[in-house]
């Protein structure tokens, strides 16, 4: 069971009180119908499904909130979280390791 | 008050149904946290977590946007808080049914949510609460004393909370 | 009665006798023993049988490592545990255990017949023995291995003990109670932080309680012990026995299974039998010392033969001498003072082989002057004996040439083989191990969490190191909690350092094809099984563990992993960290279910929701069902009903005058704020501009991917306030979905959103008669101006309430929401005003039927997630004029406009027969298998009309309105013709009432 600080909260927390909710910075985009049916399937369904650092959406069941983590998916290691509308951040070498 | 009855009561840990007051869920944006603080009469607190009280009426800040209030039933806050919509545009909803509330008390009671709260609830600073998960139930934990909670719970979970908390209790009559 | 034991020795209470039973048998014990050393205490080792082979085998260690002494133990009915290892369980009054696979008894044994035909077996056997023939595995071959299969008896009846679970956040947890755990402790709490020690055993100390005569800063050992462990205690570390840290998970989560209540006489009621802890520590240290290992050579099996360690803690611990005459083998130092100790304790030493050259001139000194024979460059080459050791053939060596052996006397045989460090939790962790050619063993190397490892565990020996080691690991365990503290030191007199070397299986001067050298006791697997591995084609020890089951056994290879990867590395002229060791994995030893389910059994399995009026239903004979995480009413019996009949009557009932029913599942969401209407058009697919306060609309939302997500009635109650219903298992998905469209694409809508599911108890009312029943109940409705699909705010029987007007049932119908707490209240209000109007109340059931007649779908049974608005008929339910809304870009994708999409349609039977929900459509059925599938059955149910009725997804379905599809069924093939999906009253006129 992992811990992850909700930067709501200020706190770090059991997994126990989050949720995973996708890959992150994938914005809606704000007039769909511009969108070409290509440009719809990958908004919809294409995602990086990365190995290692991972931009991703997790809930807070504490306050309610959703935010942005970056996971490394082979350590399961949570390298950064940040709110959500926030800019994604790049990843430091410090935090990497 | 109830600490009174403790001091007659040998279990390390009492259990109680709390009587129902008003509870409503409050969301309004940080802009016009102030303004609707002022129209209910408390400093709406900003940390999540955090509490105040004053006459009666206690807010407990639950997220950036989001505050719990109680206060005795037949209080209007309804009033005050539709006074300022227009300029404080907001959600107040009566939830006081939603939920019911147990006083959980006693030397045992940080063991006794330790069976089923993965959070430190040892580390909640008393005098403040958090919303957190209870087993499968998500539950509102308010920490009134080093050894004094109240914990709402969403009123069809709490026959499965009450059921785990008897469970634990008789470990600790047991002694094991 | 118990000649072996020592009087007055140990740290068993001599005092207090406890007698218990095995295989039928009454011996008497003592408080304090295992059942392992009870029975060695009479002398008795042989306590099993091998699984393979079947052969004869005593109790070769003292511990949790113990891969022979495997017992069944009962402490009742369903208080049956298989598997017990006879070297763990302590001894408690009244004690039930017997021994396993054996038949018919175990010093006669009828399936030792396989140990005769052990060629038949060797490694591999399971993959080419059974080949052929072909007809021979379904009635010959699998009975029989099943038969033979799986260690031990399972329990048929339900477990009646309670088990327990607890979350614990320390700052330092400590895993041992060994002297380097002790140090750590000692060491850790210096400056008020929270710390945590657990030790497997009953009793903390580890090997100081087998090594009494050790001295520790003047003390003697068990006193050193008492001391720190009170100073421990004074200084607020919790200590816990009886606890196996069974995981080490990620971010330093340990899994600690605590033992309460197997060791006690009368548990006290109410008390868990073991309580699992899920331990969150700031920094672990890990202190679980080190695991002998046997010796490798024929006959290392026999009862009789066990590890030198073990023959010392027996002695020490528990006052038994395991036997008079006892022969000892080894490569390492320490099996030297196992046999000193036995010689001062009156049994009489046959000799010390030792396999080594040369050895420590002071353990020379010490035989010679005990008396004991000392034979170094010697070896084992076989044992002698049939349930029990009686002489061992030992034999000089030179190199690898093996000189003329003699045949020893003795009564058991110790045997070490060196120690490997416990690493089990440290691999958990992923972390990393490297070989260490001095000690020729597995080291920790790069760590993966926050943790120390202290001690044997990372292969020092000697007390003063270990425990000097154990200090630093606390220190520096406090230090990385950022706080601070002292070194510490300890003066040890009379330590026991020492070394060895590491072997294969050890040379013979017998035939080398026939020795039977065991690596894996209880999965029977040979030094000889990993060298066929190898011969065969196996390279990777992952491959030789699964090929031979080396190291698969209960015990997880604890003893024979590195002697199974030295023998495979020699086998392929490779270095053992070239072939590698595998994966250590959870729990470190079996671990009960029990355990691992904590409270989640029986009433609390899962959490099971109520409503407000779920007592009233209770009371009055309902059958419920599960729907999600609710049990709700299905439906009400009358007595000498069946399902059928009391679905039937409820139907009718309620077309023929007026229904009740408990709706307070459905989910409710209140929307609110200045942006409200303009978040529902996002949200739904329906427009809501124009909709009115005091109406309501079905409301249809779809994902992203333009499928049908959730559906319900929302009503408009003011021109800032939606209060919107979702199905019941969709409620806490609806609100999420929306919430994060809210929160991470529109954070700029002023509109907010709170689940007021449970704030609400529901009671609908349906049928001709709901509205003459209702209005005098009711204040504050006009009801010139509420027709179907409106909604207020009043009161309904004196009670604040929201009333809707809508229906599910195709009749005039109601739905009245009441807060929580009156829903009981409101319910038998409406039961008593119904009396004139004969009032039934239905359940679920009924509600799918009416319905269904009615064509109304339910999203996750009519729909799965793969059905758009357009599949399912609901077109008009989407706002044309609308630019965007969820879902709405995908209805355009060309895979959604395609031809010949699954589309829902109504069925009907030719023969009137019941069709099954889930069965498969065809347009042909004579066409050869596998048919083509066009679609399934998705709703299916008696109706009022007299004949079933059912709803399908077809492909095309729309374009084949009256066209016959078959469904083939186990019992034949039913004829069904499409038709729309409205069976009752397709003008809507009973709803105009």
């Amino acid at each position: 069971m992992l811990l992850i600080h909700c930067p709501y909260c200020e706190d770090t927390l059991p997994e126990l009180e989050f949720t995973y909710a996708g890959e992150a910075h994938i914005a809606r985009p704000a007039d769909p119908s511009a969108f070409s049916d290509e440009e719809w399937r990958d908004f919809l369904f294409i995602r990086t499904n990365a190995r290692g650092p991972h931009y991703e959406r997790w809930r807070h069941i504490g306050c309610g909130r959703f935010f942005n983590a970056l996971r490394d998916t082979v350590s399961d290691r949570f390298l950064m979280t940040y709110k959500a509308g926030e800019a994604r951040p790049t990843l430091t070498q410090e935090a990497a390791e | 008050m109830t600490n009174q009855k403790h001091q007659f009561d040998a279990s390390p840990v009492l259990v109680e149904d709390m009587a129902p007051v008003l509870r409503l869920s409050l969301r309004v944006k940080p802009a016009h946290r102030a303004s609707l603080g002022q129209a209910l009469g408390l400093d709406l607190p900003t940390r999540v977590g955090a509490r105040v009280a004053a006459g009666g009426t206690e807010a407990l800040c639950l997220g950036p946007d989001e505050w719990l209030i109680t206060a005795p039933e037949g209080t209007d806050l309804t009033t005050p808080a539709r006074a300022v919509y227009a300029d404080a545009p907001h959600s107040l909803v009566d939830i006081s049914d939603r939920e019911v509330t147990l006083r959980l008390s006693g030397p045992s009671v940080l063991d006794l949510l330790a069976a089923c709260c993965p959070r430190d609830v040892a580390a909640i600073p008393v005098g403040s609460a958090a919303r957190t998960v209870f087993d499968s139930a998500t539950v509102v934990l308010w920490r009134d004393g080093p050894t004094d909670f109240r914990m709402d719970i969403w009123r069809s979970f709490a026959p499965h909370v009450r059921a785990l908390l008897a469970q634990v209790q008789e470990e600790f009559v047991a002694g094991l | 009665m118990s000649r072996y034991r020592i009087p007055g020795k140990g740290r068993v209470d001599h005092s207090a006798p406890v007698s218990f039973t095995f295989d039928g048998k009454t011996y008497g014990g003592l408080r304090g023993d295992t059942v392992a050393s009870a029975l060695l205490a009479h002398g008795v080792h042989l306590m099993g049988r091998s699984f393979k082979y079947h052969r004869p085998r005593g109790a070769v260690t003292a511990g949790s490592e113990e891969p022979n002494a495997l017992i069944g133990t009962s402490r009742g009915a369903g208080q049956f545990e298989p598997n017990t290892r006879a070297t763990v369980q302590e001894l408690r009054a009244g004690l039930v255990t017997e021994s396993q696979n054996k038949w018919p008894n175990l010093s006669f044994d009828v399936g030792a017949v396989n140990d005769r035909a052990y060629m038949l077996f060797s490694a591999g056997f399971y993959y080419k023995t059974f080949m052929w023939p072909k007809s021979f595995w379904d009635k010959v071959y699998e009975p029989v291995i099943r038969g033979a299969a799986g260690l031990g008896k399972s329990p048929t009846e339900p477990d009646p003990d309670r088990y327990a679970s607890r979350y614990l956040h320390t700052d330092v947890l400590i895993v041992g109670a060994g002297p380097a755990g002790i140090a750590a402790a000692l060491a850790a709490a210096q400056s008020g932080a929270d710390v945590t020690l657990v030790d497997e055993n009953p009793e903390m100390g580890g090997s100081l309680l087998s090594d009494p005569a050790v001295q520790i800063d003047g003390k003697p050992a068990w006193d050193w012990v008492d001391a720190q462990l009170a100073r421990l205690r004074a200084a607020g570390v919790r200590l816990m026995t009886r606890t196996t840290a069974i995981g080490y998970y990620h971010q330093n989560m340990v899994g600690l299974c605590q033992r309460l209540t197997d060791h006690l006489d009368n548990p006290p009621k109410g008390a868990p039998r073991e309580r699992m802890w899920r331990v969150r520590a700031g920094q672990v240290v890990l202190a679980q010392g080190a695991l002998e290992k046997p010796l490798v050579f024929d006959g290392n099996d026999r009862p009789g033969v066990m590890l030198a360690g073990a023959a010392q803690t027996y002695l020490h611990k528990y006052g038994v001498k395991v036997g008079d005459n006892p022969a000892i083998v080894t490569s390492h130092d320490s099996a030297w003072y196992a046999a000193f100790d036995l010689a001062d304790n009156g049994a009489r030493v046959a000799a010390i082989i030792d396999t080594r050259d040369v050895v420590r001139p002071d353990l020379l000194d010490g035989a010679r002057k005990r008396g004991i024979e000392a034979l170094t460059s010697h070896t084992v080459t076989t044992t002698r004996g049939r349930l029990r050791v009686k002489s061992v053939r030992v034999a000089p060596v030179r190199g690898t040439h093996v000189g003329t052996g003699r045949s020893i006397p003795c009564d058991c045989l110790l045997m070490s083989g060196g120690w490997t460090p416990s690493l089990h939790l440290f691999s958990h962790t992923k972390g990393s191990l490297a070989w260490d050619t001095t000690s020729q063993t597995f080291l920790p190397d790069r760590k993966t969490e926050e943790c120390e490892i202290a001690g044997a565990g990372r292969g020092l020996w000697g007390y003063e190191s270990v425990l000097a080691d154990g200090a630093a690991a606390g220190l520096r365990a406090l230090q990385g909690l950022g706080r601070a503290g002292h070194d510490a030191s300890f003066t040890v007199a009379n330590d026991r350092p020492g070394t060895g070397v590491s072997h294969t299986e050890l040379p013979t001067d017998g035939n080398a094809g026939k020795a039977r050298a065991f690596i894996d006791f209880q999965n029977d697997v040979t030094a000889k099984d990993i060298r066929l591995a190898v011969r065969e084609g196996m390279r990777s020890i992952e491959h030789v563990k699964r090929y031979t089951t080396n190291g698969m056994a209960t015990d997880q290879g604890k003893m024979s992993n590195i002697n199974g990867l030295m023998i495979a590395a020699d086998a392929l002229g490779k270095a053992p960290p070239q072939v590698g060791l595998t994966t250590f994995r959870p729990p470190y030893t079996p671990t009960s279910f029990g355990a691992f389910c904590g409270y989640l059994r029986g009433d609390t399995f899962q959490l099971t929701r109520k409503t407000p009026i779920d007592p009233w239903a209770e009371a009055n004979g309902a059958v419920f069902e599960p729907v999600a995480q609710w049990r709700r009413a299905w439906y009400f019996p009358k007595p000498g009903e069946d399902m059928h009949a009391a679905v039937l009557r409820e139907c009718k009932a309620t077309r023929a005058s007026l229904g009740i029913f408990d709706a307070s599942t459905l989910g409710k969401i209140e929307v609110a704020g200045p942006d409200a209407v303009e978040f529902m058009n996002r949200m739904y697919t329906n427009p809501w501009t124009k909709l009115q306060p005091g109406r309501c609309r079905y409301g249809l939302l779809l994902g992203e991917d333009g499928f049908i997500r959730d559906d319900g009635v929302i009503g408009r109650l003011s021109s800032d306030l939606f209060h919107v219903t979702t199905t019941t298992g969709g409620a806490a998905r609806v609100l999420t979905m929306m919430e994060d469209y809210l929160q991470t694409e529109w954070p700029e809508l002023d509109v907010w959103l709170t689940s007021t599911t449970e704030q609400w108890a529901t009671v609908a009312l349906n049928g001709p008669n709901a509205l003459k029943m209702l209005k005098p109940l009711v204040e504050g409705v006009d009801w010139e101006d509420f027709p179907h699909m409106s909604c207020a705010e009043c009161t309904v029987a004196g009670l604040p309430a929201r009333l809707f007007r809508l229906s599910f049932t195709g009749e005039i119908g109601f739905e009245v929401n009441v807060p929580a707490r009156h829903g009981l209240t409101l319910w038998t209000a409406l039961m008593e005003a119904g009396k004139p109007y004969d009032i039934c109340p239905y359940g679920t059931e009924t509600m799918h039927v009416l319905r269904a007649e009615k064509g109304y779908i339910i999203v996750g049974q009519d729909t799965d997630g793969t059905v758009t608005p357009a599949d399912a008929g609901l077109e008009w339910a989407i706002g044309k004029a609308k630019k965007d809304f969820v879902g709405k870009r995908s209805l355009s994708r060309p895979d959604i406009v395609a031809k010949g999409r699954k589309q829902l349609v109504g069925l009907l039977t030719e023969d009137g027969s019941l069709l099954q929900e889930g069965a498969q459509i065809v347009l042909d059925p004579n066409q050869p298998k596998p048919m083509k599938m066009v679609g399934h059955v998705t709703s299916s149910y008696q109706s009022t009309m007299g004949h079933p009725i059912a709803m399908a997804v077809i492909e095309g379905g729309f374009d084949k309105m009256g066209e016959t599809v078959f469904v083939p069924m186990p019992d034949g093939v039913r004829k069904a013709r499409i038709t729309s999906t409205v069976f009752y009253d397709p003008s809507n006129e009973r709803l105009k009432a």
